[in-house]
């Protein structure tokens, strides 16, 4: 499998980074999706105050390209207003990302852990 | 370049063997065609063809006659299950082989069965091992071959072929068909005292050429009783190799192949107890990360195979990881954009996840503690990371 220069960036240093881990709090939404016995599982946990993402980490038990994605949207969500959507497309993922037609399940995957964190917190009008 | 650790798929050429492959390709007179028998430079040829074919006799205990060159283990092994099946098609139809055996004989066992042919798959037990009984309780009054690999490429373990061997000389009918490509300079190998009718042998196993390779036909048949074993063949035009496999044979390949088994034969036992004191490094650095699993029987196995399965990580970033410092093989075939997962591991028990997550690691002559030292470093500092990504780093 070949994977572009930003997969392999964020693959690699998605555990020496910050965003990969737990966040704990009362202001601290968690979202996940999948499945680890299905091969791909995927956590997000995103403190929103005052409207805004002012944290994000990430748990993924997935391939390459899931886990960079993983890492790059924790890392572009903070310091943005929380939206009830992915903050990039799944289509524009997948071109930046190069991932895969066949794996787009797994980008599916990233938003739906990605809604159940979001649309809690926008619910609860944080 | 990463450490290498992938010999089971396929070893460097020896130096010294690549060195007469290229004389023999350089050199004036040894170019000739080895069937032409009208002119020097064909006996020249001729004659480097039947000396390479004595050492390979030689390696596995057979004699001359009975060495078939291949262009390797995959079309011996055809010309083997194809050969016999289509030869004795009138004694019956009827194989017995192994969920566990390489793609090189499980495939062509499948076009069988499409035309008609009936194969029983044996199952291992949980270390990879199959009980000669299981072979007995297969064998039927129509079965005419038994095709079984004598050391697993995949997880190493080493079968009981001759005890497989008196079966079948006993039913009498089955002829054995033995893939040995992962035998040569690992573990012992003696033809005729393992009671098979057909060896497939691999050169670039054992530090040869790839493009080459022969399938050993047992002459010794009438000394059991049953006759020889006989082959249809599957390619004409030109009657080489005992008409079995026509076509002008590659000196080159073939003198490599004969000085690669040859100096494999030198292989000293303490290079054996060398490459199995690496072996038991490697595991003992990996058994110290916790969550992993041998695969295979650690008492019935060759030194250079060890195949691991590391719980909690995903396989393909595992593969990912590793790959810029590590060469080594996951448990899966990729024949795909998505990686399948062992279905030799998955005949273990393993589960289908454990099965992507596993890691074949191959050592060979070149391997060397300080090669085993990083192997472990990086799989250790990778395997934490991943653990740590998955929320999985207790396992």
């Amino acid at each position: 499998m070949n994977y572009n220069e930003l997969t392999r960036r964020y693959f690699t240093s998605a555990a020496g980074a910050a965003n990969a881990g737990q966040l704990r709090g009362a202001d601290v939404f968690r979202g996940a999706a999948g499945d680890r016995e299905q091969g791909t599982w995927v956590q997000f946990d995103l403190q929103i105050r005052s409207g805004k993402v002012t944290a994000a980490r990430f748990l993924a038990f997935a391939c390459p390209h899931t886990v960079a994605v993983s890492a790059w949207l924790t890392e572009q969500a903070v310091g943005n207003p929380l939206r009830s959507s992915l903050p990039e497309s799944v289509q524009a993922l997948q071109e930046r990302f190069a991932v895969p037609v066949e794996k787009t399940g797994r980008l599916l995957i990233i938003e739906d852990a990605w809604l159940a964190a979001a649309v809690p917190a926008i619910d609860y009008g944080v | 370049m990463p450490v290498y650790l992938d010999h089971a798929s396929t070893t460097p050429v020896d130096a010294r063997v690549a060195a007469r492959m290229a004389e023999v390709l350089r050199s004036e007179s040894e170019f000739g065609n080895p069937s032409s028998m009208s002119h020097d430079y064909g006996d020249v040829a001729g004659a480097l063809v039947e000396a390479a074919r004595g050492q390979v006799a030689a390696a596995v205990g057979a004699v001359p006659a009975e060495v078939v060159w291949t262009s390797g283990a995959t079309e011996a092994d055809n010309l083997a299950i194809f050969g016999v099946a289509q030869y004795y098609r009138e004694r019956g139809r009827h194989i017995v082989t192994a969920r566990t055996e390489h793609k090189a004989v499980l495939d062509p066992c499948r076009e069988l069965e499409r035309r008609g042919w009936q194969v029983s798959y044996l199952v291992p037990d949980q270390e990879g091992l199959l009980d000669p009984q299981q072979v007995a309780a297969a064998l039927r009054p129509d079965t005419v071959l038994v095709s079984l690999m004598q050391v697993n490429n995949e997880i190493g373990v080493v079968q009981n072929i001759a005890s497989v061997g008196a079966l079948c000389a006993e039913h009498g009918g089955a002829w054995l068909h033995v893939d040995a490509a992962q035998s040569v300079g690992k573990c012992p190998v003696h033809f005729p005292s393992l009671g098979v009718d057909l060896m497939s042998l691999s050169a670039h196993k054992a530090y040869g050429p790839k493009g080459v390779g022969a399938l050993i036909v047992a002459e010794r048949g009438e000394a059991r009783g049953r006759g020889r074993v006989q082959l249809a063949a599957l390619q004409f035009g030109g009657g080489q190799e005992r008409a079995l496999r026509a076509g002008t044979l590659a000196t080159h390949q073939v003198v490599g192949m004969g000085l690669a088994f040859e100096l494999a034969m030198r292989i000293s036992s303490v290079e054996t107890v060398r490459v199995a004191q690496l072996q038991h490094r490697l595991w003992q650095g990996l058994a110290a990360l916790g969550g992993v699993q041998r695969n295979g029987s650690a008492a019935r196995t060759v030194p250079h195979i060890l195949n691991v399965s590391f719980e909690g990580v995903e396989g393909e970033s595992l593969l990912a990881a590793v790959r810029p410092h590590v060469a080594v093989s996951t448990g899966s075939a990729c024949t795909s954009a998505l990686a399948e997962p062992s279905y030799v591991l998955r005949a273990l028990g393993r589960s289908e996840r454990l099965s992507e997550s596993s890691l074949r690691f191959g050592l060979g002559r070149t391997t060397t503690e300080a090669d085993i030292d990083a192997a472990v470093a990086v799989l250790t500092r990778e395997v934490h990371r991943l653990r740590k990504i998955a929320g999985t780093a207790a396992a």
